[in-house]
C-alpha cells in the first residue's frame, strides 16, 4: 500500500508479509542518515500472559532484560557487528514497545541484515544472563538515583492498583534475580513472533530490497502471540498521593489524571490529539493557566505536559519542580472542573490546535522519532501522518468530555520526590 | 554540500544561515557572546529568563504564549550556555518553516521580530525590569543552582571540571554563584543587560528555505542599529596543554545509593583552536566513544562493571572527560581499567577493525548533523566560538586522512590531571 499526504509533503509505503510481520518505509528526501526500527508490541506491562494453555506470570522487568540480552549471538555481541559499518545502534524498552534500531549512512542492507537476525535469535545462557544481572543492576541503581524517575514510576504505582504498569519498567534488583534463560525464551516465543512485530524504515532505501530481506530474515511460521493479562480494571486511582524522600533541593511532582481506556473502535492517533490537546490547554506552557502558576512560583520552565495510552488504561500527566506541589494541584484540579463544566473558549481551541499541529508537523523532521510513532501507531491499526486528518475532527466538545471525565472523584494522583532530612 | 551562508550584518554581528529544503522545520537563534564569569555572572545568567518573561508589546507570558500558538506552536527557549571560556546567553527558537505550510507566510519574520524584542525592547517599568518577574526569577535562578545537584550523572562531570578547572575561567558554572545571585536587584540587572548589549558579541543562525541575504536583511531590520560602544568582546579560551601539578585524587561523599567516577585530562593542546582535534575525535572515540569503544567493551561488557563509561572531548577548551556509574566498591578497580584501556592506546594497541569502526563512526555522527537542525545550531556556534568555519562535511575529509600514529600520539598526549569520585553515601 502506499499512501501520499499531499498537505505534509509525506509518503508512506506499507506491506504485510506472510509471517504476519508489518514493513513501512518512509522515504526522507535529501536525508544523509537512514534510520531503521525492528519493534515488538511487547513492553514492561505484559508480565502475565498464557500461551499454548500455559500462563506466565514473569518476573518484573524481564522485557527490558531481554532487551539487553538479545544483542548478544552464538558469534558475539550485535554491537559489534554493527562498529564495523559505523552505524549508530541502540534499543530500548517502554511500558508497551521493545524496540531495536540503528542509524547509518552507509551500507544499510548489511545493517538490516545485522538487526533481523539479532532480533529473531535468541541466544541465553546460564552464564550471559548472570552477566548481565550485573550490568543491569548497575542501570537500575542509576535509575533509582535519578529524581525524575522516582516521580514517575511513583505515579503509575498512585495511579494503578492491579495493573503491572505500576511497577518500574527495569524491575529491580530482586525481580531481575529471578530471571533465567527459561523465561527469556519463553518470553521471546510468546511476543517476537513476525506477526506481533513491525520494521519501519525513513530515510533512504528500496522498499521492495527491504521486503524481501525482511522475508528473508524473518521466521517462516509466526508463532500465536500470547494473551496478556493486566488484571481487574478500576476507574479510580489506588492512592491519590504517593512520596518519595530524596536528595533533591525541592520537590519534583507529577499529577495524573486517569482517564477511560481506549474503546476497541476507537482511533488510538485521535484519542492520543485529543489528550495532548485537553493537557496543553489546560496547563500547556502557553496556556492561561500555566501563566498564573508561573508567576506564583508553583511552577518553573520544566514544567511538562503528556498524555499516555497503555493497554487498559490512559492518563494526563502533568509536572516539574515546585516549591509547593499541594498548591499546584490544587489550581490545577479546579481548573479541569471548571473546563468540565464550563467547556473550552473557541479562540483559545483553535490557536492550541493549531500549535499542537505544528508541533506534530515539526516532529516529522526526526526520523527516530518519526518512525517509533509509526510503529506506535501500526500496532493500533494506523499510520502516523494521519494525524493531520485526525486532529481536524477534533473539536471543543471532545475536549471538555475529556475533562468530565478526569474531574470524576478519585481520578487523579499526585507523586512528589521531596528532599530528605540530612 | 549544504549551503552554509557566513555574513556579517554590522560591527560584531554574525549570521550564519544553512540553507535547506530537507526540513519542515526552521530553527533561529539570537545570542549574546560574553565573557564567562566576572561580577556581572549571576546577572547575565538571569538575563534572559527575565527577558523572556514579557516585551514592551506582549507584556506577559499570556501574551507571549498567545503570539507562540498563532505562529503554529513556534517555541522560543531562553539559553544559559557555557561555550569554552565564552557565555551565550540569548534565545533559540524552532517553528515550522513557512514553505511547508498554507497561510503561513511572514512566519519567519514575525518570529525573527520576537527574538529581536526579547532582546532589544523588554518590558521595563521606570527605566529598570519589572520588580516582580526579576524578584521571581532570581529565585529561580538560585533554585538552579542549588539544584545542580540532583542529577548525579549530571552532577559529577560538572564538579569535577570545577575541581579540576579551580584556578581556571573554565572552571566557573554559566550560573554565576548564589552569593551573586543573592544580590540580584532590578536596577543592577538593567546596568548589567546595558553593559552586556555594549559589550557582547552577537551571533545569529538560521536553518530554513529562506534565501541567506532575505534572512539578513529580516534581522538587519528588526535588530536596533549598534551605537557607538565600548569594544565588542571577542570570545577566546585558554587551553592549557598539561596539568599544572602531579595527579590528584578527589572523593566526596553525597547521600546516593550508586558511586560516579569521573576522571579529568588534558589533551596536550588539542582544542578547536590548536592542535589536531580530528586525531585527537579518532582517539577519544576509539577509547569510549560508542559501544564499540574500549572503555564500553571492557569496564561494562567485560568486567561488568557499570551500565555506562564513556569519554568526552570538551573541544573548546581541550579537555577529555570519561564518566561512569559504579558500585562503591568497585572505585578502585574500574579506575584502574579506565587509565589501563587508556595505556593500551598509549602503547598502540589498537587494531586496524577498532580504527576503522571509530573513523566511520565519527563519519556517520557528522553525516547525521546535517540531518539534524539544532544539531546544526550547536555546531554552527561552536564555531563562531571558535572563530572557524569548518563545516561537518570538511571534519568527514579530515577523518579520513588521519594515520594511526596520529591517534596514538593523541593518546600520550593526554595526561591525568584530576580523579573525582562521588562516593554513594546511602539512601
Amino acid at each position: 500500500m502506499n499512501k501520499h499526504y499531499p498537505a505534509l509533503n509525506e509518503r508512506v509505503q506499507s506491506r504485510t508479509l506472510d509471517n504476519g510481520l508489518r514493513i513501512c518505509y518512509i522515504p526522507k528526501e535529501g536525508f544523509g542518515k537512514t534510520f531503521a526500527i525492528l519493534a515488538t508490541d511487547y513492553g514492561s506491562v505484559d508480565t502475565s500472559f498464557t500461551i499454548d494453555g500455559t500462563r506466565y506470570d514473569t518476573p518484573a522487568g524481564v522485557a527490558h532484560f531481554l532487551e539487553h540480552k538479545m544483542f548478544e549471538d552464538k558469534d558475539g555481541n550485535a554491537l559489534q557487528k554493527f562498529a564495523a559499518t559505523g552505524a549508530s545502534p541502540n534499543a530500548f524498552t517502554s511500558q508497551t514497545m521493545t524496540a531495536y534500531h540503528f542509524s547509518c549512512t552507509d551500507r544499510f542492507m548489511e545493517n538490516l541484515t545485522i538487526l533481523l537476525q539479532f532480533v529473531f535469535t535468541p541466544y541465553f545462557t546460564e552464564e550471559n544472563v548472570a552477566k548481565e544481572r550485573g550490568i543491569i543492576g548497575q542501570e537500575i541503581g542509576m535509575m533509582e538515583d535519578t529524581p525524575g524517575w522516582q516521580a514517575f514510576t511513583g505515579l503509575f504505582e498512585g495511579l494503578f492498583r492491579t495493573h503491572p504498569v505500576r511497577v518500574s519498567i527495569a524491575g529491580s534488583v530482586d525481580s531481575i534475580a529471578q530471571i533465567t534463560p527459561n523465561t527469556l525464551y519463553a518470553c521471546h516465543r510468546a511476543f517476537y513472533s513476525p506477526r506481533n512485530m513491525v520494521l519501519v524504515v525513513c530515510g533512504t532505501a528500496d522498499f521492495d530490497e527491504v521486503c524481501h530481506l525482511a522475508a528473508q530474515y524473518s521466521p517462516q511460521d509466526a508463532p500465536a502471540v500470547g494473551r496478556r493479562d493486566y488484571g481487574t480494571r478500576r476507574d479510580t486511582v489506588n492512592a491519590p498521593l504517593v512520596t518519595r524522600g530524596m536528595q533533591v533541593s525541592q520537590p519534583q511532582f507529577l499529577l495524573g489524571f486517569k482517564d477511560a481506556p481506549r474503546g476497541a473502535d476507537e482511533s488510538r492517533l485521535r484519542r492520543q490529539l485529543t489528550g495532548e490537546l485537553a493537557v496543553r490547554i489546560l496547563c500547556g506552557d502557553t496556556a492561561p493557566l500555566y501563566a498564573r502558576l508561573y508567576e506564583k512560583r508553583l511552577i518553573g520552565r520544566d514544567f511538562d505536559t503528556d498524555y499516555t495510552l497503555i493497554p487498559e488504561g490512559a492518563a494526563a500527566i502533568l509536572g516539574g519542580e515546585s516549591r509547593d506541589p499541594a498548591a499546584a494541584r490544587e489550581e490545577i484540579e479546579r481548573e479541569v472542573a471548571h473546563l468540565a463544566r464550563e467547556g473550552v473558549d473557541k479562540a483559545l481551541f483553535d490557536r492550541m490546535k493549531k500549535a499542537l499541529y505544528g508541533l506534530h508537523l515539526r516532529a516529522l523532521d526526526s526520523p527516530e522519532g518519526y518512525a517509533r510513532r509509526q510503529a506506535t501507531a501500526v500496532f493500533a491499526g494506523e499510520d502516523y501522518p494521519d494525524f493531520a486528518a485526525q486532529l481536524e475532527t477534533v473539536d471543543p466538545d471532545d475536549v471538555q468530555a475529556m475533562f468530565a471525565r478526569w474531574a470524576q472523584g478519585e481520578r487523579s494522583s499526585m507523586s512528589v520526590v521531596t528532599p530528605r532530612q540530612q | 554540500m549544504q549551503q552554509v551562508t557566513r555574513t556579517i550584518l554590522s560591527e560584531g554581528v554574525g549570521l550564519t544561515c544553512v540553507t535547506t529544503a530537507k526540513f519542515k522545520r526552521a530553527v533561529l537563534r539570537a545570542v549574546l557572546l560574553l565573557p564567562l564569569g566576572g561580577e556581572d555572572a549571576a546577572l547575565r545568567a538571569v538575563l534572559p529568563q527575565v527577558l523572556r518573561r514579557g516585551t514592551r508589546t506582549l507584556p506577559d507570558l499570556r501574551a507571549i504564549g498567545a503570539a507562540l500558538d498563532e505562529k503554529y506552536g513556534a517555541r522560543i527557549e531562553s539559553a544559559v550556555r557555557k561555550e569554552g571560556e565564552t557565555l551565550a546567553v540569548g534565545f533559540l527558537s524552532d517553528c515550522i518553516d513557512e514553505a511547508c505550510a498554507p497561510g503561513a507566510d511572514g512566519l519567519t519574520a514575525s518570529v525573527i521580530e520576537l527574538l529581536a524584542a526579547l532582546l532589544y525592547d523588554p518590558c521595563l517599568t521606570d527605566g529598570a525590569f519589572r520588580a516582580d518577574y526579576t524578584a521571581a526569577e532570581q529565585q529561580n535562578l538560585l533554585d538552579r543552582i542549588a539544584a545542580q545537584k540532583n542529577d548525579p550523572r549530571a552532577y559529577a562531570p560538572k564538579r569535577l571540571t570545577e575541581l579540576m578547572c579551580a584556578d581556571e575561567v573554565y572552571g566557573l558554572s554559566a550560573l554565576g554563584t548564589a552569593e551573586q545571585a543573592e544580590q540580584i536587584t532590578p536596577q543592577a540587572l538593567y546596568a548589567a543587560y546595558r553593559r552586556a548589549l555594549d559589550e557582547a558579541r552577537i551571533e545569529l543562525f538560521y536553518c530554513g528555505t529562506m534565501q541567506p541575504e532575505a534572512v539578513a536583511s529580516l534581522f538587519a531590520a528588526a535588530l536596533p542599529a549598534r551605537l557607538a560602544q565600548a569594544e565588542t568582546y571577542t570570545p577566546h579560551t585558554v587551553v592549557r596543554a598539561r596539568p599544572a601539578e602531579a595527579a590528584r585524587e578527589i572523593v566526596e561523599e553525597e547521600p546516593v545509593g550508586q558511586g560516579k567516577l569521573s576522571l579529568g585530562f588534558r589533551t596536550g593542546g588539542a582544542s578547536l583552536t590548536g592542535g589536531d582535534p580530528v586525531a585527537y575525535w579518532l582517539f577519544q572515540t576509539v577509547y569510549g566513544g560508542s559501544t564499540s569503544a574500549k572503555l564500553f567493551l571492557n569496564v561494562r561488557e567485560k568486567k561488568s562493571l557499570c551500565y555506562y563509561a564513556s569519554a568526552q572531548f570538551m573541544a573548546h577548551k581541550g579537555l577529555l572527560l570519561v564518566n561512569s556509574g559504579i558500585e562503591n566498591k568497585d572505585f578502585a578497580v574500574a579506575r584502574d581499567e579506565i587509565l589501563h584501556q587508556l595505556a593500551l592506546c598509549r602503547q598502540g594497541d589498537i587494531t586496524g577493525e577498532e580504527l576503522a569502526a571509530a573513523r566511520a563512526a565519527l563519519m556517520t555522527g557528522w553525516r547525521a548533523m546535517l540531518d539534524d537542525p539544532l544539531a546544526l545550531e550547536r555546531y554552527w556556534l561552536a564555531q563562531a566560538v571558535a572563530g572557524t568555519q569548518i563545516s561537518p562535511e570538511a571534519r568527514i575529509e579530515q577523518v579520513r586522512q588521519v594515520t594511526q600514529e596520529a591517534v596514538v600520539q593523541a593518546a600520550r598526549d593526554t595526561t591525568l590531571d584530576t580523579v573525582y569520585f562521588m562516593k554513594g553515601a546511602g539512601k
